[in-house]
This record gives structure tokens, sequence and C-alpha cells, in this order.
């Protein structure tokens, strides 16, 4: 364009609003916190220059080693579970069937509330005699059930394959016709055999596993593994709520794919889960390190679920890096340790930077 | 399988009996895929809806915590809205809020079942002076329908030799029916709810009364009604009346609820137009000009969406405390905490929360996609550049705009650790999520999950209104916000 | 052209921010005039506490402290109380009175910016050990509002039903374990007694045991053999199935199972009268002192919250007045008929209140009289606060849930401890 000069003045001016922002709340807030992290400051007397003594002093507090182990576990677990379980919803619903638009904006609402709405519910969720608890005992109660009806189904399967075989169709072992009737008889089955008395309910107590007030781990070793329950209950949240937008992104990329491919695949004889590997998780490789990394920055900077769940769980089962940064700043009772705190937030920082670089090595990305 | 013999023309089956078999054998299976994609798709729906349905049904009740957990709701059963309709209007001459009034008449009836043996006595009943809540609600002076309230006409109305099971021993007894009256004596103000206490001798098991009981007290000896006259809006929606009736500012007495909202409101509103007009004008700068520094602004912004937001909430925080270098000191406040412009205008993560870094890349990723011709033309027209950009250039991008605001709106809706830094006190300078997160302290780590629950349901409900009628741009918007990577 | 729109994106620009800047001018502090009153601001807890001072200075002192031409604005600080008095110090708007938590006063007092009242009032008449928590190097920087201490709350139905004598102030441990025993044996859903597994509860049955919390070098041995035995008696209650902890009921305290009427004692303050008003209004319940431990003794804490004053209040005097006014003989025998608060003021211990016969008023009295029976401590840990509470109530936790014996839960706790110390 012409007249530079003008151009970069008008350049400068629309963009002023936001670089003034950036700069106070963003680029200074860094710096200032690089600083402190240099610094014993209480906010009450000045700081004062400790050199690298904060950081020295992080990796000495047990405090600080849990949490940056539960952040570790946490974002790891969770990345792994949440992504392949929302590339895996995709493909299911990766169909061209009425209603589609329906189911999505259905699986989005845990997405749509916010974190205190979400967790508050869980909260209720996970108390002793709570939905979790009482899902968890009728499971076991109806166990004698659900073990027939599978057996029976797989039996049933196993027959009509056989059979089709037989008459020379190419069926296969999962084959959608076949199993919609192997369910259709099982549940006949079973629901008679229920009726006649040849299963029945067990009766058990109720399951009361103590989610919230606990400091068990699981497994038992190896040390550095050992998931903390209530971590693991704030798990299981946290998928919940992530799985929907993580699968809509990978519904996208996948509605690019051609269907021919799979159409090509299924007349070569590929099964599903054939299919599932060999084209579905290659095309979206370039979401799957855009998914990954969203994964990663979000449950490395994990807070939310931890400050409300509060004095409901034991703090140091729970706490996470993010979460122990506020808790120097806001240590409660005691004065607050401002250089502790940003020792461990450019640490958080840092950390958070390496491992999106290092999983980049690993996730090859065809775009950017 | 007679019918396998004739292909798709119906001709009788020949040579291509073979064909048409595995035609239809396909056909088949692909319906087959389609019943079990839906399934599968109806599981999910209720692995993923199901909670949030449940914890909005459970609200309703006046223990969310019941166990077994069950969806046989009192609350939700027509009979008891037609009572509670019925005792609404007899307490106050009001069907759907009920209460008491002057003039006021609630009849009532009790069960009880009386093992052989066992003396019969009159039940007491009692209207109990009871506040309504822990905290917040206790501070409020309020009329106690204790005050006003007598009890007439106590007497056996019914006996029914009969068997009950008592204590997993069923027992040979009598069912005893008791009724009385409530009146409102004299004139007086109008009370929102009358509760009831009945005790009983030992050994006399509740069975059933005109309202279901709300829980049983001392060893099931004293059977006690939170409302009797609750009219049938207050027995279905009684946790969301508690919400505004109990939760209430200690200094103005308004209810938290709704300054909580209005907060949420103004904060979001706000945001979405700063984010709108900055954000715009900023993304429109890095895609359309090329300038010194470019480059680094860039850099900045990208690295700005790295960077955890607990690493800027230190100085953001204390930038807010000092009241931004002082400058607040003009608008007369020292400290910009505790306001809702410290939270519009700093911000945890990237940057400020009134112009955020990833809306930025959102508009500077739109602007690039649409062709420069059109810019082109207006600038033969004499246009000057800010002509240029809110003529031409801004209505193109609506749909980005409304990405962006969408976005914004329920970003700023549901945010939580910035606000949760900023304002901490008093309860009425909150916003809906960090007020609700009050409520689980303020009843103690138990929690009054009644007025949790419903709490949550409630200040949800505008961001699922959004989602409904903005469908598409919040699918959008997850691909925008996906490219930011 | 050009020009123009250079001209038009400044305005733009420049008017928006200004539209934001203006936005912040509605709390546009008014000037103050010379003989307008003097405001004087307290900060404190909210919950219930703004309608009590809004009675107490309606009520009691309001009109004495008009007439030296004092306001008084109560500020209450809602959700962490401490957190948020941290906050209001550091960035200079602390109100000129302020709460001082007896957990926190350590904290508090290090920060610098509290008066030490030594010179300016008189703090004899208020109950001595309440005055030691809050003095350090002879100075005293805070003058005990009111306070609490631990009592054995009863279900008289439960006691009934069990056929077991309520238990007084000769109730000892072995009493105890035969109480808890014997309530436990009504049925599978009730429990002797609530334990949680908190410092803050325990702490008084270790006292009792004979154990200190800090010795002279302000070191703390968990592995002295009366915190064992304290545990061991504590946490068994629990893994014997005849205690329960609050949270195994869904509740987050003693009280909030008490309610639930399951459990026969809980171990808590006068806090409790209020929440059963509201949660369990038809609970019939007693309170007797805490059991005698085997030390011969019993143990208790004493929690309370101090007024203390901000050194930097540009009022001194007019502060001063207030706190004295709130502390006085009236406006503490306001706050005690009214059931709202237990006095500091040794003399009140003769008031009449205390015989009214009342289940509250008698719980006032137990717990008015266990500030000063057996071996009791102030509800504070040094410059760490509450957080050296817990490696202890891990450790509890550990054992009653059978995670870990006594032995291992104390060892690991006294090496966090040792960490914690050493910071």
């Amino acid at each position: 364009m012409k007249n530079s000069l003008r151009e970069q003045l008008g350049a400068w001016l629309f963009l002023s609003p936001f670089l003034l922002t950036l700069a106070v709340f963003f680029v200074y807030s860094t710096g200032r916190a690089f600083y402190f992290s240099f610094t014993d400051y209480n906010m009450f007397s000045e700081p004062q220059w400790v050199g690298f003594a904060n950081y020295i002093s992080l990796f000495q507090q047990s405090l600080f080693l849990r949490a940056l182990q539960n952040t570790v576990l946490f974002s790891l677990i969770v990345t792994v579970v949440q992504c392949f379980l929302a590339l895996v919803m995709a493909t299911v619903l990766n169909q061209k069937i009425r209603g589609l638009g329906f189911f999505r904006a259905t699986y989005y609402m845990p997405s749509i509330a916010s974190s205190v709405v979400i967790t508050l519910i869980f909260l209720w969720m996970y108390q002793r005699r709570g939905l979790i608890n009482y899902l968890w005992t009728e499971g076991r109660r109806h166990a004698p059930i659900i073990v027939f009806f599978l057996v029976t189904v797989s039996i049933i399967q196993i027959l009509q394959v056989v059979i089709e075989r037989r008459r020379g169709f190419p069926a296969r072992w999962v084959d959608p016709a076949l199993t919609v009737m192997s369910i259709l008889i099982g549940t006949a089955v079973t629901a008679g055999a229920w009726v006649f008395g040849f299963i029945a309910v067990r009766d058990l107590p109720p399951v009361d596993f103590t989610w919230l007030q606990t400091r068990m781990r699981i497994p038992e070793s190896p040390e550095f593994l050992r998931v903390p329950v209530p971590l693991i209950a704030i798990m299981i949240q946290n998928i919940f709520t992530t799985i929907p937008t993580l699968m809509i992104m990978y519904l996208t990329a996948l509605q690019d794919v051609p269907k021919s491919l799979y159409e090509a695949a299924e007349i070569d004889g590929a099964g599903a889960t054939q299919r599932f590997l060999n084209i579905t998780i290659p095309s979206v490789r370039p979401v799957t390190f855009l998914v990954v990394t969203l994964s990663l920055i979000g449950t490395l900077q994990m807070f939310d679920q931890v400050a409300i769940f509060g004095d409901a769980v034991p703090l140091e089962s729970v706490i996470t890096l993010a979460y122990f940064v506020y808790n120097r700043m806001f240590p409660g009772a005691q004065l607050p340790q401002v250089g502790i705190a940003s020792a461990a937030a450019i640490f958080l920082a840092l950390f958070t930077l390496s491992l999106v670089l290092i999983q980049r090595l690993f996730i090859k990305s065809e775009v950017s | 399988m007679l019918f396998l013999k004739t292909d798709e023309n119906g001709n009788p089956a020949g040579t291509t009996t073979e064909d048409s078999n595995i035609t239809f054998w396909r056909a088949k299976r692909r319906w087959a895929r389609v019943g079990i994609v839906y399934l599968v798709m109806l599981v999910f729906a209720v692995l993923f809806v199901g909670p949030l349905l449940f914890a909005a049904f459970s609200s309703l009740k006046i223990n969310p915590l019941e166990y077994p957990p069950s969806l046989r709701i009192a609350e939700l059963n027509p009979v008891n809205w037609v009572t509670a309709a019925r005792l609404g209007n007899s307490g106050s001459g009001n069907y759907w809020s009920g209460g008491f009034a002057p003039g006021g008449d609630i009849p009532f009836d009790i069960q009880y079942f009386i093992p052989d043996g066992v003396e019969q006595q009159t039940p007491e009943i009692q209207v109990p002076r009871r506040r309504p809540g822990a905290g917040l609600g206790a501070v409020r002076a309020i009329e106690f329908a204790a005050d006003h309230a007598e009890i007439h006409d106590l007497r056996v109305s019914d006996t029914e030799i009969g068997r009950h099971e008592v204590e997993d021993v069923e027992r040979a007894g009598r069912f005893v029916t008791w009724s009385f009256r409530i009146t409102y004596a004299g004139d007086g103000p109008k009370i929102d709810r009358v509760p009831v206490d009945i005790l009983a001798a030992p050994q006399h098991y509740y069975i059933s009364s005109t309202l279901p009981a709300s829980r049983l007290e001392r060893r099931g000896r004293v059977v006690s009604f939170v409302d009797i006259a609750p009219g049938i809006g207050r027995y279905v929606f009684r946790n969301y009346a508690r919400l505004f009736d109990e939760a209430r500012s200690v200094t103005t007495g308004q209810p938290l609820f709704f300054a909580w909202t209005r907060n949420s409101f103004f904060v979001s509103v706000v945001r979405v137009f700063t984010n709108l007009l900055f954000a715009s004008m900023a993304g429109y700068a890095l895609a359309r000009y090329h300038f010194r520094g470019k480059f680094l602004v860039f850099l900045v912004l990208l690295f700005s969406q790295m960077v955890p937001a607990q690493v800027t909430f230190i100085s953001n925080y204390l930038l807010l405390r000092d009241g931004l270098f002082g400058l607040s000191n003009l608008f007369g406040r020292t400290s910009l905490l505790n306001s809702l412009w410290g939270v519009i205008i700093a911000g945890a993560g990237s940057g400020a929360a009134m112009i955020e870094a990833g809306k930025v890349f959102i508009m500077k990723q739109f602007f690039e996609t649409i062709s420069r011709d059109v810019e082109e033309a207006a600038l033969i027209d004499g246009a000057n550049q800010w002509q240029r950009y809110s003529r031409v250039v801004l209505p193109i991008a609506r749909p980005a705009l409304g990405a962006v605001a969408i976005l914004t709106f329920q970003g700023a809706w549901n945010e939580f650790f910035w606000p949760f830094i900023v304002l901490t006190s008093p309860e009425e300078v909150k916003t809906l999520p960090i007020g609700l997160m009050s409520f689980r302290q303020t009843y103690g780590a138990a929690g009054d999950w009644g007025l949790i629950l419903s709490g949550a349901i409630l200040s949800a409900i505008p961001v699922i209104i959004l989602f409904v009628v903005f469908q598409k741009y919040f699918i959008h918007g997850v691909s925008f916000g996906g490219s930011k990577g | 052209m050009r020009i123009r729109s250079v001209v038009t994106m400044c305005l733009v620009i420049g008017l928006s921010t200004i539209a934001v800047l203006s936005s912040f001018a509605g709390g546009a502090g008014e000037a103050a005039t010379p003989d307008a009153p003097v405001e004087i601001r307290i900060m404190g807890y909210g919950g219930q506490d703004p309608a009590i001072k809004a009675r107490l200075l309606d009520e009691v002192i309001g009109d004495r402290l008009s007439e030296q031409g004092i306001v008084v604005t109560y500020e209450p600080l809602e959700g962490d109380y401490n957190a948020a008095l941290f906050n209001a110090l550091s960035a200079g708007t602390a109100a000129d009175i302020i709460y001082i938590p007896v957990e926190t006063a350590p904290g508090i007092i290090d920060t610098g910016v509290v008066a030490n009242l030594n010179e300016l009032t008189d703090i004899s008449p208020f109950i001595a050990s309440l005055n030691e928590s809050y003095t350090f190097n002879g100075n005293t920087y805070g003058i005990a509002k009111d306070f609490n201490t631990l009592a054995m709350f009863y279900n008289r139905d439960l006691f009934d039903e069990a056929g077991v004598d309520y238990p007084d102030e000769n109730t000892t441990w072995e009493d105890l374990d035969e109480m808890i025993r014997a309530i436990a044996a009504i049925g599978d859903d009730v429990y002797g007694a609530a334990f949680p597994a908190s410092f803050d509860r325990f702490g008084a049955f270790a006292f009792a045991a004979g154990w200190d919390m800090f010795d002279d070098d302000g070191h703390s041995d968990l592995t002295d053999p009366a915190m064992q035995e304290a545990v061991e008696w504590y946490t068994g209650l629990v893994r014997d199935g005849v205690a329960v902890q609050p949270s195994d009921l869904g509740q987050g305290w003693g009280g909030g199972a008490f309610a639930t009427e399951r459990v026969g004692i809980a171990f808590e303050g006068a806090w409790m009268l209020g929440f059963l008003r509201n949660e369990a209004p038809n609970l019939e319940f007693g309170t007797a002192m805490m059991p005698i431990g085997p030390s011969g003794e019993r143990g208790n804490f004493v929690y309370t919250v101090a007024y203390g004053i901000n050194s930097q209040t540009r009022n001194l005097e007019q502060a001063i007045a207030v706190l004295e006014a709130l502390t006085s003989v009236d406006a503490q025998q306001f706050v005690l008929e009214e059931g709202l608060a237990i006095p500091s003021r040794e003399a009140m211990s003769e008031n009449e209140y205390f015989e009214r016969g009342s289940s509250e008023s008698d719980a006032n009295r137990v717990v008015f009289e266990g500030a000063e029976s057996g071996r009791v401590f102030g509800f504070q840990f040094g410059a760490v606060g509450t957080d050296w509470m817990t490696p202890i109530n891990a450790a509890l936790s550990e054992v009653m849930t059978g995670e870990a014996s006594v032995e291992q839960a104390l060892a690991t706790a006294q090496q966090d401890l040792n960490e914690l110390l050493a910071r």
C-alpha cells in the first residue's frame, strides 16, 4: 500500500489499545513475576534479592513435590484418556444420519456450563452416599444379570456368524445386522431367565467408597505412579467435561476425510478396528497435535476444581502446581510468599512450554 | 426367506439370485449399523446429559442427598401438586406461592400405625419458631408463623384395623388418622411459610400425611414439615425460592443471587463489546498492515497464549491492589480489587480480559481469509483507513465477530480464576461462579445441597439458552479456538 | 482525508478509553468536612457478625459513641477472612479496628501493622489465658472479643435408648469408651461419637493425655508416648466402628454429624447452638465438660478472636474509644444474654444467665468454664499458622482408615512437621 508512513501510523493506532494492555498486563507482569521469583517478598516489606534460593527451596518442599507429581500424573493420564475417547466418539458420530446435530449439541452440554457448576454437581455425586457410589452398588448387585446377558449375546452372535458363513455370506465377528439380532434375543433370554428366577440380583450392602475425604492412593506401588483417589475423582470430572470440545474438533477434521477411503477399505474387507487404525488415526494427525497441545496446556494449569473442592478433600491429595502458586500467594494465616509463588509460576510456565515442545516431536504436525 | 428369491425388480430369481441376496444382505447390514449408531449415540447422550439432568431433578428435593437416589420425587408427583395448591389456597388464598395470611385455615391429616399392645396417645402438634437457613438468612428479621398460628380440632378422624411391617416384622395393629386445623388468629402480616412439627409417642409409626413429611427427627418420633401451606410453586421449587429468600446481603438485605447475576451480566456484556471493538481492530492491523515490529507483536501474542495465568496474576493482582499505578484515585478508588472494573480491565492469562489475545488471533485469522479486492475498491472511492475498516471490512466480518461475541460471553460468564482472585468481599460484589462457591463454604463443607444444586442449575441457564440459540457459532468457535495452538 | 482518518481513530480510541475510565467514577469519595463525625471502620467476619454488631451498636453502645462524635461502620469480610485481611493490610486499606483470629495472630502481628495495646488501654479485666494468646515479647496486640472452648454435646434420645447414664464433669476416657460402645450397639446406622481426623478437636484429647504442642525450643514431638496413647485411643474407636469420622456420614464437621442424630456425642463449642437451632431444632441435647484423660486432667482448646488496632489509623484516640465500648461490661452482658457469644471478661462468670437451666445456657456455661479447667491451650501454632496441624491430620486420617499404623503415621507426620517448622 502507498503512503507507508501514514499506513504505519494507522497500523499502530489500530493496535494501540491491544498493545497497551498486552504490555501492561502480560509483558510487564511476566517480567515482574520473573523478577519476584529471585526475591524474598511478602507484600509488606520491600523485595530482597535472594538469587536462586526460591527455586532451590521449591524442590525441598514436600508440598511442591506433591503438586508436581499430581500435576504430571493428572496431565498425562487425562490427556491420553480424553484424546483417545474423543477420537473414538468422533469416529462413531461421523455418520451421515438424521438428528446428528441434535446429538452433537447434547454432548456439548457439559462443556457449556462453568467449571463451578459442573464441579459442584460432581461434588454432590461423589458424596459417600451419592450417585456414583449408588450406580457402583447397583452395578455390583446386577452383576450376575449383566454377565449372563453378555455371555448370552456372545454365544448367539457366534452361532449366527457361523451359520451365516456356512450360507456363504461374508459375515464378520461383529457384524452389525447380526449384533442387533443377538442383542434382541439376548435381552429376551436374560429377561426370561430373570423372571423365572435362574438369575437374581445379589443382595449386597451399599458401596461406601470414599472419593473425597481420603488420603488413599492407588496403585500401591510404584511410588511415582500412585494417584490420590480425590485426584482420580477430578480426573473423571475433567475428562467428562473436556471430551465434547475435543470430540467436535476431531469431528470437523473427520468430515474432511473422503468417504471413499472407508468404502474402499470396507470392500477390501477391513474391519472397523482396522479402518480406525489405518485410516482415521493417520488422517487426523494434525488435529491430534492440536488437541493434545490444548489438552496438555489445560490440564497442566488445572486450578478450578482444586479450589472448588476446597476443604472437602485433603489439600495434598489434589494440589497442583497452579494451586500451589495461589496457595503461596495467599497462604491464609501466614505472610504471603510472593517469591516462592513466582518461582513456582515460572517453573510451571517453563514446564508447560517444554512439554508442548516435546509432544511436538512425537506427533509430527503437518500444519503450522 | 422367500422374498430373497426375487431381485429388485421383482423378477423371478435366476442367475442373479446370488447377487441380489448379497445386496440385500449388505443393505441389512447398513440399516443395522444405523440402528447401532443411534443406540450408541443415545448411550452417550445419557452419559453426558444424565448427570446434569439428575442434578436438576434432585435440586427439587428437600434432601438431594437422599439414599438411594431416586427419580420418584415427591415434588414431581401431580397428586402432591394438587394438595400443595389446595393447602396454599387455604393458608393465604394463593394457589401458586401459598403462605399464611389472616383468615388462613389449613386442614391437615396425619396417619400413624400403632401396633397392638401399644397405648394410643394423641400426638403433640407444634408450629415452631424456625429461622430459615444458617448464616446469611438468619440475619434478617422475619415474622414467624408461630406467633399467629392456632391449632384447632385435633381429633382422631379415622381408625382402621390392619397389619404393617415394622422393622422387618409384620405386626397387627391399627392405622389411626388424626386431623387438625391451623388457623391464623387475628390480624397481622402475611407469612411465607408454616413449619409444623408433630411429636408422637414411641412406637407410633408414621405412615402418611396430607403432604409427605419433610423429614423424620428424634429417631422417628418427630415428623417435621418445612411448610404445610406451600402452594404449588413453592412446593415444587422450594430450593429455588430459598435461594432468593435466604441468601441475602447482610448489608442491603437484597437477594445475593440477583447481585451476582447482575455482576456476571455486566462483566460479560462489557467484555463482549470491548473485545469486539479492540480485538477486531488489532486483528485487522495484524492481518492487513505491513509495519515494523509486526513479527515481534505476533510472537508476543502467540507466547501469551502459552504462559499460564499463574505467572501474570501475581503482578496483575498487585497492579489492581495499587489502583493501576494510582490511576484509579482519579475516580475515587484507592484500589481496583473487589471491583468489577478490575475484573474487566486486567486479567489473568494472556493479558487483559477486555482485549483477549485469543480473540485478536481469531480476528486476524479471519481477516486473512477475506480478499483484498473489496478494500481496494473502497480505496479507490477515497475512503480513509478508518472508513475502510468500519464500513467495508467489519460488515464482512460478521461471522467471526459472532464467534468472538459468543465465545467471549461464555468465557466471561463462566470464568473462575481471575474473579476468584479479584472479588473476595463483600458478597454483593461477586460474580455468579464465585458467589456459588461461597455458598458451599457458608453452609459448611457438607453443604446445603438443595441451595447449592438449585443455584448451580439456575446459573447455568443463561449459557444453555445462548448455546441453544447460537449453536452454530459455538461449534465454529471451537474450530476457530482450535487453530490458536 | 488521510488526516481525518487518523483523527477519527484517535477519537474512537480516546473516547472509549474515557468511557471506560469514567465509569469508575461511580464510587467517588466525598470530601470530609472538618466538623463531620469521625468514622471508625471495623473489619470482621461475615456470617452472623454483621447483624450482631448492628444490634450491639443500635441497642447498647451506639448512643455513647455518637456523643463522642464517632460513627462506626462494620465491614464484613466474607469467605476466607485471613486472606482478605492480609490483602487489605498490604494494600493499606485495612480498617481502624480489625478482628485478629487467635490461630493467625502471630502472622498478622508479624506484618507490623497492629498496634501494641499495653500503653493504650487496660487489659487486666480480661481472662488471662486469652490475653496470653495475644501477647508477644511482652506486648499485647489484641483484646479478646469473645471465646469458645470444646464441650461434649450428647444426644439424650440415643443415651436413653441405649440405657446409659449421661456424661458429666467426672466422666473419664474409660467411662466414655463404654458409653460410645453402648450407643453404637443400638444399630448399624448409629455411632457412639463423631471423631474428626483433625487436630482442632483431637488436640484436646492429646492435652488430656499430657502432651504439649511445643517444647521450650519451639519443637514439636509427635513420638512422645502421651501423643501415641491419645492417637491410639482416638483412632481405635473409629477403627472398631463404634465412633465415626463426620465425613463418613457425608458431613464436614462433628456438628453436622450430630445433627443427623446418628452419633451420640460430638465434641464442639458454643457455635453448635446456632447451628442446631436451625438444622436440628427438635434434637434433645445435653452438654458436659470434656472427659478426663490419662493425665488425670481434661484437655481443651481456647478459640478466640480479638479486636486489634491498625497502627496506621488516623484516628487512634477514637479507635480506642470504640474498642473499649465494644468490650465494655454492658456490651458483653448484652451479647451473652442474647445467647450470641461468650464474654471474655473474667467477672462475667457470676452472670445469672448461666443459671437459667435451658440446654443452651447450660452449654454456654460449660464452654465458659472450659477455659479454666484442666490443661487448656490457645488454638495457636506459631508463625506457620494452621498449616502446623496438616501433618497430624494426615496421620489421624491414615490411622483411622487403616492405611498406616500409629507409629508409622506419626513418624511420617514428624518428618513433615520438622520440614514445615524449618521453613
